[in-house]
């Protein structure tokens, strides 16, 4: 570690902080006079809806962004932050959602990565120290109260473990502010507890750490401070002993209801409901490093929501597109009302009754450079409803377009304005809009909610709740536990490509599915329900 | 609602919106060709001609006259065909720079039929010559098309290789078997002159495949616009997964597009053959199929964008052979100017998107 790396000076009562900043990005004031201190050895977690203008303020504090006024403060002086090279130097790292570990490296490799321990050997010549490299990393590990394998392939290790390494990192390079986006996104419910530990300990050696999350449960477990963000303003800063998750609710959505729907749903499946959707004996081949899926069979009733749970990259995506019909399957059945729909394409999936709605909406879900009204009716174009003689019928088109977005509440513009200008619940729901528009039995749903605001969320459970009653059913994956014991009969759980398990949403807990989440698929058989 | 909404998209009513997008396209038309004449200019100096003494009297060449213009559209007509093909394929995000190879076997096809059919079938000869023509330029680039879609086969590849294999083709065939008995090297007889396609202006070269090329664009601003096929092309240039995922098939709109694009690209060469030269010979496609694609690009596969650019590349090209007989500026000048209008038409696309991405907060 050089010399210039700044220690934590525990004297300072800010370590890091904004003073009043605004930024505007046009007509969008995505920050207005922000005032907000982390103290050093804090856990300081900001909270808000997408869109409060949380990420504006941390590219602030990066570097990346420079406010339009105001200014941050860091160890008590205000500074001038001019790029993130410079925000680095003065012990700013963040940890972001997508990790910036090289896949092909070793996690040791990656650690050093950037700044290697050099070991002269003669004259000018050196090369890199990796016995240092290794002492390093081992003395990092015990400070922070983990176990890795360091030589283990990037690509390899578990998601927490990359988690990990990214913290590691940063510490290595003598950042004792460590801004985290989200962190738990990705992490099974015992990994979320463990990388709370480690963030604990971290505090308790002097870091001030930034935590970004939706989640106030996780707020309430780990943070000593909260600050809420809404509409760019700071509205709330409190320590959490003084906000519950009530008070933080109202301050996030201002004087927006809190969702009233959100109890968990009771069991509504009939005895004799009528099956829609059997999968028998699925398997799929790996494709480009995909998880494979073995054997995977369940059934799907007239009215039912069915969750997949696992921890990421387990097999629920892969799944997923299986049932849409976007990924072929070396073995096995899906039937559709008795109607076998193996080995056929995604197209005839879909005129048989599928809706699929993608994980990964900027790049499947739509078309981001296409328009609302192209992006909400693309797939109908040959519906006879829109077609006149062999041209579409575009008065026809706008017409459904439009009647299609106000089913579902969508706020927008103008039907020809691109579908990037829509925020990321509004573009969620326009996508609800299009795959239920020709009212499809089964609604193949994966992340719905990912990067949606609390309206949004609550406006997504309300559409998916309402297609079951009206008789569909839907298969959901989420990563957001709290969602699938909110929303669905039965939780089945992938690991590892099989199915290990399978949970009544009576008996559905974070601790139950979590469990099993972090089973081997490996000789583990099924609890039947 | 998030904050980003209610500003976002609160503006945008029609008028204002269409006005905005008419500006963007019509500066993205103009900037290009700016550059590539401020370009032209600067080689102009360096060979010390004056830059704008040249260009007026290339403007007066082109445009002064009803001879001269004809002269235009007359060299503007086969970029017409050659544009709307490589316009059909860009557009579905298929880089086929194969247009120049289909343009030329279809106009050995229609030179061959011009030839050889019967005179006694009268002018049944000349809608027959321009099937053979589009046929075999659509199998031609149908290649590119399944080798795309069904094998992965990058197409920038097969379809520029596939240009070489087409020259290597006609060149064997017009010496070979095609050869004429009367009119020495590299080229067939002379068309039937039943065959030949009408004069519109005599005695300029102007023909009735220009009016052919214009009911091209159409057809094309048609199906681009307002049917089915179109829109799933368009949806799979812009996001492949996307269309896909709402259930289009990503290799038959491939395949569709390499065909029709092979359709227009045969037609562009029987019209060149039977209205332009009368025959077929080496040399048949003075790089027509590469102006085509500066002019799908310059257009950004606008129909309306495709017949200015045409127009303006015909004109670069008349006006550029007349100069070169009567001064000392190469006509090599003509083809600086393509080439900068073709790299800056691509450019300022890069350079908009990253300005775009850089407003989103």
């Amino acid at each position: 570690m050089s010399p210039e790396h700044p220690r934590t000076d525990r004297s300072v009562s800010t370590r890091i902080g904004a003073r009043d900043i605004s930024k505007n990005y046009g007509l969008v004031q995505a920050n207005h006079g922000v005032s907000f201190n982390v103290t050093p050895g804090q856990i300081h977690a900001v909270v808000g809806e997408n869109g409060a203008g949380k990420s504006t303020l941390m590219r602030i504090l990066q570097g990346l962004e420079r406010p339009d006024s105001g200014t941050v403060i860091l160890n008590d002086e205000p500074v001038q932050l001019r790029d993130p090279q410079q925000a680095i130097r003065l012990g700013i790292g963040m940890v972001h959602q997508e990790f910036m570990l090289a896949p092909e490296l070793t996690l040791l490799e990656n650690l050093v990565l950037g700044d290697e321990p050099m070991r002269t050997i003669a004259g000018p010549i050196a090369i890199v120290d990796w016995k240092k490299a290794l002492t390093e990393a081992r003395a990092l590990e015990k400070r922070a109260g983990v176990a890795i394998d360091w030589n283990r392939p990037t690509a390899t290790a578990p998601v927490h473990i990359q988690q990990y390494v990214e913290i590691l990192r940063l510490l290595r390079r003598g950042n004792d502010v460590l801004i985290l986006d989200e962190p738990t996104a990705v992490l099974a419910p015992q990994q979320v507890s463990k990388l709370i530990a480690l963030l604990k300990q971290l505090r308790d050696q002097g870091a001030s750490i930034i935590f970004i999350s939706h989640k106030l449960h996780e707020v309430v477990a780990l943070a000593d401070h909260v600050t809420i963000m809404r509409r760019g303003k700071a509205v709330a800063s409190a320590s959490v002993d003084e906000l519950d998750i009530a008070a933080m609710t109202r301050h996030i959505m201002g004087d927006a209801p809190a969702d009233p729907s959100e109890q968990a749903r009771a069991a509504v499946v009939l005895p004799d409901a009528r099956r829609v959707l059997r999968v028998e004996g699925l398997c799929a081949v790996t494709v480009d490093r995909s998880q494979a899926l073995n054997n995977i069979s369940m059934d799907v009733f007239e009215g039912e929501i069915i969750g997949i749970a696992g921890v990421a990259g387990n097999g629920q995506e892969e799944l997923m597109e299986c049932l849409a019909g976007l990924r072929s399957m070396s073995s096995g059945s899906i039937s559709l009302n008795g109607a076998e729909l193996a080995g056929k394409e995604n197209m005839d999936f879909r005129l048989a009754g599928i809706g699929y709605v993608s994980p990964d909406r900027a790049h499947e879900g739509l078309a981001r450079l296409a328009s609302i009204a192209d992006n909400v009716m693309a797939g109908s174009q040959h519906a006879p409803a829109f077609l006149k003689g062999p041209f579409r019928n575009l008065p026809a088109v706008g017409r459904a377009a439009r009647q299609r977005l106000a089913n579902l509440d969508v706020r927008y513009g103008a039907l020809s304005d691109p579908v990037s200008s829509l925020s990321g619940g509004n573009q969620q729901k326009l996508v609800f809009a299009r795959e239920t528009a020709s009212k499809p039995q089964v609604l193949i749903v994966s992340q719905p909610t990912r990067g949606v605001d609390l309206n949004g969320i609550a406006a997504i459970h309300a559409i998916l709740r309402q297609h079951c009653e009206g008789g569909g059913c839907v298969v959901l994956a989420s990563e957001e536990l709290d969602e699938l014991i909110a929303l669905c009969d039965r939780i089945l759980v992938l690991s590892e490509g099989r199915m290990v398990g399978a949970v009544r949403n009576e008996d559905a807990t974070p601790e139950t599915i979590g469990k099993l989440m972090l089973a081997s698929g490996d000789g583990l058989e099924m609890a039947h329900v | 609602m998030s904050d980003r909404v209610n500003t976002d998209a609160m503006p945008a009513d029609g008028l204002a919106a269409m006005v905005r997008r008419g500006l963007d396209g019509t500066l993205r038309f103009v900037v290009p060709i700016g550059i590539a004449f401020a370009v032209g200019a600067v080689l102009l100096l360096a060979i010390g001609e004056n830059p704008l003494e040249t260009y007026s009297l290339m403007l007066s060449e082109a445009f002064s006259s009803q001879r001269r213009f004809a002269a235009t559209l007359s060299a503007a007509t086969p970029l017409l065909f050659t544009a709307v093909a490589t316009a059909i394929c860009f557009r579905t995000g298929v880089f086929n720079v194969g247009v120049d190879g289909a343009f030329i076997l279809g106009g050995l096809a229609a030179a061959t039929f011009g030839v050889m059919l019967p005179m006694s079938i009268g002018w049944w000869i000349i809608p027959l010559s321009i099937m053979a023509a589009m046929l075999v330029a659509a199998f031609w680039l149908w290649i590119p098309g399944v080798l795309l879609a069904r094998l992965d086969v990058d197409e920038v590849v097969s379809t520029l290789m596939l240009n070489f294999v087409a020259l290597g083709i006609a060149g064997f065939l017009v010496n070979g078997v095609l050869l004429s008995e009367t009119s020495g090297n590299n080229t067939t007889e002379t068309i039937h002159s039943t065959a030949e396609l009408s004069r519109l202006v005599p005695p300029s070269t102007l023909h009735s495949g220009f009016l052919l090329g214009l009911a091209c664009v159409f057809a094309y601003a048609l199906w681009s616009s307002v049917t089915p096929a179109g829109f799933e092309a368009r949806l799979v240039g812009l996001n492949k997964r996307f269309a896909r995922a709402v259930g289009i098939s990503i290799p038959s709109t491939i395949i569709v597009v390499m065909v029709i694009s092979g359709l227009v690209a045969g037609l562009g060469g029987a019209s060149h053959a039977l209205g332009q030269v009368h025959k077929f010979s080496d040399g048949f496609s003075a790089g027509y199929g590469f102006t085509g694609m500066a002019v799908a690009l310059l257009a950004r596969n606008s129909a309306l964008g495709i017949v200015f650019g045409a127009i303006l590349f015909g004109a670069l090209a008349s006006a550029g052979t007349t100069i070169q007989l009567f001064s000392d500026i190469p006509l090599d000048i003509v083809n600086v100017i393509e080439g900068t209008v073709m790299i800056f038409a691509v450019v300022e696309l890069g350079k908009l998107t990253l300005w775009r991405k850089g407003k989103r907060p």
